[in-house]
């Protein structure tokens, strides 16, 4: 099930221009660094990006930017109010007749899943508060990738990071559940706010597309695909973003004003196996013996979530009714 | 020692057996890695010290005796530093097969040693990409101060840690082994050290210049990434049917699409990631080892 | 012009008003919160044109103050504390923007425990962070920093935050007859902002902020820091001389109090040295040589200034309101390493630490201090900074202890 399509047919419609040059010092294959450069795409030209620590902050290193719009680095605990400073000192010259209307501009925040599920998040939740004027894009690599992957609050159940690690304690490596992010922000009703996938082009150009009509925060959630920290040959990090999609790991969807409607549902889930099976982080769940139980977990936490959609949505029935594969 | 390759050869672990075999064979003993901006794929140094008495230096090596050179690609390439302190150096080793057309430009004027090391961990341990214990084999040799078998317990400890099962390692001492005896100790000449430095007195500069702003936007397109490169995509336009996916997909935005909507890939940019390659639904695009100038 | 009695809060508050600040965050922290809720008021009834928003936290408000002067509007904020010990890391990431807007901090002791009385503790742990700091005694001196703060920031030569310090309680709640300036005088004095490089904007690409790996391009950016810095000094010079030919009043970096033949000098900074001033009137009196340096800026260190004002008296005592544990005070370090490249030396240096949590220093304590200072010898040796604390006090303490149930156990020195 594919929502109706607004903007864009197809890969080919989106924005041919480049916002940000090459020339980025991030891994090749870098997921975080794919949605930045679609979704800038669409956003177009005079955006600030404003960005807290973590990988992309080294996309901009003395004496070079890939940035052609504007980029303030901040912290990783304060992005949001950068974002506040800005937005509001370009509201107040543009009502004092200072800034002229080809000087306005979008402010974006660009921030990690530590900076946005951890330290940053009183910041950001303070900054919907206030129905700041806003998008912030996550990039959710689903740990502290910079500092060389230790778990976050987003690192998912049975993930290996450097600083859960698979011990006799915890055979899962990770053992808590990865924080709804979606749901806490939803919590506030933010006017818009979308899961994204890199792979998913037209339905994450089309989210912003639709975002860019609406004012107050915009909230995108984007499952970051990480060779280095996950542990793929960056050549299946595309096919990678796919499989969680279709895997039903990770969900597409938007909220307009807090209610959901999922964008895009497969027709037939794939076990989650497939999606955990090519990354080394989550190598101890079938090597060197099966670890069934926390396989299934994983399984019955996405059935779940998944029949919960079927009661809510039934307009996303049709192919939710084919059922999940199950494991 | 200053060794050179790029992030993923292992350009740390090189530095570190040479360290940890110095050490077994009673030295003093210095080693470090340097981390940039650049993540994987990017140019990687890392050094060791080894003396008979204390060292009283830290930190990076401007005047190396020996630099180890794991990946001939970054000859070319400034900023990677590889030629830095190369006159005075004793010996510039480079893994490499084409060290007579590397000598043919003759560009280099410094005792260059050779040897093909990633063809000898391909064909030992399958894996062309850990460069580690070859490079660290060869510094050793070079250097005449390492035996084999210190060389061995080096090998053997630094891979422990790294947490290799006991297969992999014994594969690795035999390649260890084996470059060691194939190359031969250059002499190393104990070198005075000059040091004048001409201390700048500085002044204030307008708020514009210091401040660290950058007024240049996408400048970053000077830093030529497409060097991280170790495969090649390219596309067969015979049978590209210009679906745009290639395009969207790359996460450096290094493929265009031309006039007519075909796709062009920006080599000097393109890191190889070959996300491109999977994407492509015509499977018009294939991947090539890449060949530079030298 | 008009003279009210105003409190230190509402001096700093009017500072902000007649700078027609056009951009405030805030958050609330005692003793400092009325500043904010004067301005909220202001903006809300229109008398401030531009926004007040109040933040989450002072680390989220800082960055907000930094990113707006980032973005060319004339910025203000306030804090104190604890607040100002929260926002450190914001501190030090927008002074590397190289931003200039005010930020006023109520000067109050840092927990734990937990206290509202005033010391400098909190400021002095800001004080490396690339700030312009100027410490205020009286409340006329509160507006009328807040004014010179705001043209020292955005000079040129400057570009960088300014802090202006008053104490908490003896300043922020206390009311004097203040002087409040003539607007169309303020307006002449301060022009409006013009940022003086570049500023967010959709026609100027700009990357603000950019990570700098290098250790040598890091050393430059770090050293025109601290050379805009010591610009402050003689733009502070012009700024006061321009502000007296308008206002009448004239303020330097240091200020000297009866030391033009002072033997024994006491050095101070804040609201106490006023008390300082009284124990001098009072031995001066009596015939006694004694003077008084109050050190208004503390950042940067006028340190020649210092070096020339003390050079040549036979004793210097600094009073520290504030305890770096394990050193004594800090400000007794700053006057020791000022004269240290003087070339002659002040013969008798002491250190005295007072007025912690707000604790008083009664004009007993000071006499003690002088005549400590007037007995002292060069040859007295090494000698361990004092703490300011009377036999009474200490009773009264073990009092609080008995009551804390603490009269068993333990032992008293
Ligand atoms: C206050 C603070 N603590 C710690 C750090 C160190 N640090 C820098 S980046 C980073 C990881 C951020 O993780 P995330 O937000 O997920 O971004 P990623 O690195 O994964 O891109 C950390 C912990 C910091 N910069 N600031
Ligand atoms: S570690 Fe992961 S998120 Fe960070 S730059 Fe590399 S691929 Fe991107
Ligand atoms: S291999 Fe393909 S997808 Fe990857 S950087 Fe090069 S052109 Fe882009
Ligand atoms: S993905 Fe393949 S078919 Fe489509 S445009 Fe690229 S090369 Fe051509
Ligand atoms: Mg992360």
């Amino acid at each position: 099930m594919k929502v109706p399509r607004e903007f864009y047919k197809g890969p080919k419609d989106i924005p041919h221009e480049e916002e940000l040059s090459p020339g980025a010092p991030l891994c090749a294959g870098c997921g975080g660094l794919m949605t930045l450069r679609l979704m800038h795409k669409v956003l177009g030209e005079n955006v600030v990006i404003v960005n807290a620590a973590g990988c992309m902050t080294l996309m901009a290193t003395y004496p070079y930017s890939p940035i052609r719009s504007s980029w303030l680095y901040t912290t990783m605990g304060s992005v949001a109010a950068g974002a506040q400073g800005i937005r509001d000192a370009l509201d107040i010259r543009r009502a004092k007749g200072k800034l002229s209307e080809q000087d306005e501009m979008k402010v974006l925040v660009l921030a990690g899943d530590g900076s946005t599920y951890d330290m940053g998040l009183s910041a950001t939740s303070a900054a919907i508060h206030r129905r700041l004027d806003f998008w912030y894009l996550c990039y959710d690599n689903e740990a502290y990738g910079n500092t060389g992957f230790q778990m976050s609050s987003a690192s998912p159940f049975a993930s290996r990071t450097t600083t859960s690690p698979i011990g006799q304690q915890e055979p899962e490596g990770t053992f808590q559940e990865k924080k709804d992010m979606f749901e806490l922000w939803r919590a506030q009703k933010p006017p818009y706010m979308a899961t994204v996938s890199s792979h998913e082009v037209v339905d994450l150009a089309e989210k912003v597309k639709r975002s860019m009509a609406i004012k107050g925060p915009k909230l995108f959630l984007a499952l970051a695909v990480c060779p280095t920290g996950w542990g793929f040959d960056p050549r299946m990090g595309d096919e990678l973003a796919h499989l969680a999609v279709k895997t039903g790991i990770w969900p597409l969807k938007e909220a307009v004003d807090g209610v959901v409607r999922h964008t895009l549902i497969p027709s037939r889930f794939l076990p989650v196996e497939e999606y955990l099976r090519p990354q080394l982080r989550f190598r101890h769940l079938f090597e060197p013996a099966p670890h069934t139980e926390a396989m299934q977990a994983i399984q019955q936490k996405v059935d779940r979530y998944w029949e919960q959609v079927r009661k809510d949505e039934p307009a996303a029935s049709p192919a939710l009714n084919r059922g999940t594969s199950g494991t | 020692m200053r060794f050179h390759g790029r992030g993923g050869h292992g350009i740390k672990t090189a530095s570190r057996i040479v360290g940890t075999a110095a050490f077994l064979a009673g030295y003093e003993v210095q080693d470090s890695p340097i981390y940039g901006a650049e993540r994987r794929g990017a140019p990687v140094t890392a050094f060791t010290r080894i003396a008979s008495s204390a060292i009283l230096e830290r930190g990076v090596i401007t005047q190396p005796d020996l630099i180890i050179c794991g990946d001939e690609t970054l000859l070319e390439s400034p900023a990677s530093g590889v030629l830095n302190g190369v006159e005075q150096a004793a010996a510039l080793f480079i893994n490499t097969r084409n060290l007579e057309a590397i000598r043919a430009q003759g560009k280099l004027h410094v005792r260059m040693v050779a040897l093909d090391i990633t063809q000898r961990t391909s064909d030992r341990i399958g894996k062309a990409s850990a460069l580690s214990v070859g490079l660290g084999a060869a510094a050793a040799r070079l250097s005449g101060l390492i035996s084999c078998e210190q060389l061995g317990e080096g090998v053997r400890t630094e891979l422990e840690e790294l947490g290799l099962d006991a297969p992999m390692i014994e594969k690795n001492l035999l390649l260890a082994q084996e470059v060691y005896a194939e190359l031969e100790t250059v002499t190393v000449e104990p070198r005075k050290f000059s040091a004048t430095a001409v201390i700048h007195k500085m002044g204030y500069d307008h708020v514009l210049l210091g401040t660290p702003s950058i007024l240049a936007p996408g400048n970053a397109e000077a830093r030529q990434t497409g060097a991280w490169r170790v495969e090649r995509p390219e596309i067969d336009y015979d049978s590209c049917t210009r679906c745009g996916l290639c395009f969207v997909h790359c996460p450096d935005g290094a493929i265009a699409l031309d006039e007519q909507g075909y796709p062009v890939i920006d080599y000097d940019h393109c890191k190889g990631c070959l996300i491109c390659l999977e994407q492509c639904p015509r499977h018009s695009i294939r991947s090539k080892k890449e060949v530079r100038s030298w | 012009m008009v003279r009210r009695m105003l409190t230190g809060n509402a001096a700093a508050a009017w500072g902000a008003r007649l700078a027609q600040v056009e951009y405030v965050p805030a958050f609330p922290i005692t003793p400092q919160t009325e500043i904010i809720e004067s301005l909220a008021t202001w903006f809300a009834d229109g008398t401030l044109s531009g926004k007040f928003v109040t933040m989450d936290s002072e680390h989220s408000m800082v960055t907000a103050a930094g990113a707006a002067a980032a973005t060319g509007v004339r910025t203000f904020t306030a804090t104190s504390s604890q607040g100002l010990v929260y926002a450190m890391e914001a501190l030090y990431t927008v002074s590397g923007w190289r931003v200039p807007f005010v930020l006023v901090n109520v000067s109050r002791g840092l927990s734990s425990p937990i206290t509202l009385g005033p010391d400098h503790n909190d400021v002095l742990a800001a004080r490396d962070a690339g700030f312009i700091q100027i410490h205020v005694e009286t409340c006329q001196e509160v507006l009328d920093s807040v004014l010179m703060a705001f043209r020292i920031a955005e000079d040129v030569r400057v570009s960088l935050p300014t802090l202006v310090n008053l104490d908490g309680f003896f300043l922020s709640f206390t009311r004097e007859p203040v002087e409040i300036p003539d607007a169309k005088l303020v307006q002449e004095f301060l022009p409006a902002f013009h940022p003086q490089h570049p500023v967010f904007s959709g026609s100027q690409s700009l990357a603000q902020g950019v990570a700098v790996l290098d250790g040598a391009t890091y050393s430059y950016f770090r050293y025109q820091m601290h050379r805009a810095l010591e610009n402050a000094l003689e733009v502070h010079e012009e700024v006061a001389e321009a502000f007296s030919r308008l206002f009448g009043r004239r303020y330097r970096a240091l200020e000297e109090y009866g030391m033009a033949d002072a033997e024994i000098v006491l050095v101070m900074a804040g609201s106490f040295a006023t008390k300082g001033k009284a124990a001098v009137n009072r031995w001066r009196e009596q015939g006694r040589k004694v003077g008084l340096l109050r050190l208004r800026m503390l950042r940067p260190q006028p340190a020649a200034d210092i070096a020339r004002s003390l050079i040549g008296r036979k004793a210097v005592g600094v009073i520290d309101q504030n305890i770096s544990p394990g050193l004594g005070g800090i400000l007794y370090q700053e006057v020791s390493g000022a004269l240290a490249s003087a070339g002659e030396r002040v013969p008798v240096m002491r250190s005295f630490i007072g007025g912690l949590g707000g604790k008083d220093i009664s004009q007993g304590e000071f006499d003690w201090v002088l005549e400590a200072l007037d007995g002292a010898k060069p040859s007295d040796g090494p000698v361990p900074c004092q703490l300011l604390f009377t036999d009474a006090e200490y009773e009264q303490v073990r009092m609080a202890l008995s009551i804390a149930g603490k009269s068993q156990g333990g032992t008293a020195s």
